[in-house]
């Protein structure tokens, strides 16, 4: 019984949703053209004759991840940071990672991802650094580098992350390095504001309509596009080590995990 | 400009296939017992509603929107997909990566304590 009613609300809903989407063509123009909401963020992406209004990146996605919508993608950030803090408090106390003979698989597989590794760490940098000029950004830099910590746990075995000098502690510095950058950048137009008394506004990336204050958006010809590389790169540091150590606890031995949490177990039982 | 019947066609489908996978598996997320499943009909759902998003900033004639030094402003705006669901979606596939990696690490957690990841046993558990 409880089967059917489960089954029926939700053909039920997706029956409506399929006729409002549809036939009552609620999303607009399907594939023909875009809202003006659209129109105008790509007409302010990268527009110098609108000084007050663009966000002076080429790239419509990263103009909107981190100047149009900004406070969005730092909410963002904050849930990335609260998920992994949370994945952090599960595993407390648990043994180093690391550590144990792992072997890993065969020499083929090893020389292959040595070579590897190198072209993975490079493609994300580049990633990182031109997130503002074409596709890509800081987000996905950041998922980028994560294959690499997926790569020496599998092919290497979890032992590799001590011989390759990350552990837990390290790649959380990292991370929180990331962050307080991203903290930084946020912040740095208040405090001008605070020491000039110059009108300034918390993410500001370029000037606006009352306020004169702008991040270098061309260094040496080069364009940057203000606070965009910036955040680009300390997102990237951000995400990628909270993958890492992520992964890195998913690769901790089995029965390792086991003895410590039957350990902590019998420590509640005495107390 | 105006669609033929074949891309209005493929259009709808493409549209009616995201809702149905959708609804499955949201059906997997409530009527499955199992935590694994559950949490693989989660980042299906997930998918499945990102391409929906992108989907709705689609547009048949279209390039993407990153503006090139060759591009004149106005043939880039009139031409280029919609940006705002492709800024949504990034940020989102990314988080939903961080926050399924969390469910697995607490699917792990119980299965490592109570040795099952059935919802049903597990709620008959005391203690």
């Amino acid at each position: 019984m409880r089967r059917v009613v489960v089954l029926v609300s939700i053909a039920v809903s997706v029956a409506l949703l399929a006729y409002a989407t549809s036939v009552a063509g609620a999303l607009g123009y399907l594939g023909l053209e875009t809202r003006a909401l659209a129109r105008m963020l790509l007409a302010l992406a990268y527009n110098p004759g609108l000084r007050e209004l663009t966000a002076m990146s080429p790239e419509a996605v990263t103009a909107i991840v981190w100047d149009f919508r900004g406070v969005d993608t730092l909410y963002e950030t904050v849930v990335f940071y609260m998920a992994i803090i949370a994945a952090l408090a599960i595993y407390r106390g648990a043994p180093k990672v690391g550590g144990g003979g792992g072997i890993g698989l065969s020499l083929i597989a090893k020389v292959v991802t040595k070579l590897l590794i190198p072209m993975n760490i490079a493609v994300a940098v580049s990633i990182a650094v031109h997130g503002h000029l074409t596709p890509g950004g800081g987000f996905q830099a950041g998922a980028a580098l994560a294959v690499v910590s997926v790569l020496l746990a599998v092919v290497f075995s979890a032992s590799s992350f001590s011989k390759v000098g990350v552990d837990v502690s390290k790649a959380v510095a990292l991370r929180s390095a990331g962050l307080v950058a991203i903290a930084v950048v946020v912040f740095t137009p208040l405090i001008y504001s605070s020491v000039t008394g110059a009108q300034a506004y918390l993410m500001q990336s370029y000037v606006k309509v009352d306020s004169g204050f702008a991040f270098p958006v061309e260094v040496f010809g080069q364009l940057i596009s203000g606070t965009l590389i910036w955040l680009n790169v300390a997102e990237f540091l951000a995400v990628s080590f909270g993958f890492f150590i992520i992964f890195m606890l998913l690769s901790l031995r089995e029965d390792v995990v086991r003895s410590a949490l039957v350990g902590e177990e019998h420590g509640s039982q005495h107390s | 400009m105006a669609l033929s019947t074949l891309e209005r066609f493929l259009l709808t489908l493409t549209l009616y296939n995201l809702l149905v996978t959708a609804a499955i598996s949201i059906y997997g997320i409530v009527a499955r017992p199992s935590l694994a499943k559950k949490i693989i009909a989660l980042t299906i759902l997930g998918d499945s509603l990102n391409v929906l998003a992108i989907f709705i900033g689609f547009r048949v004639f279209s390039i993407p929107p990153v503006l090139t030094a060759e591009a004149e402003l106005s043939y880039f705006v009139g031409l280029a997909v919609d940006p705002l669901p492709q800024a949504l979606v990034l940020t989102a596939i990314v988080i939903g990566l961080a926050v399924n990696l969390f469910l697995i690490f607490l699917a792990l957690q119980v299965y490592r304590l109570y040795g099952t990841l059935d919802t049903r046993r597990i709620r008959e558990l005391r203690g």
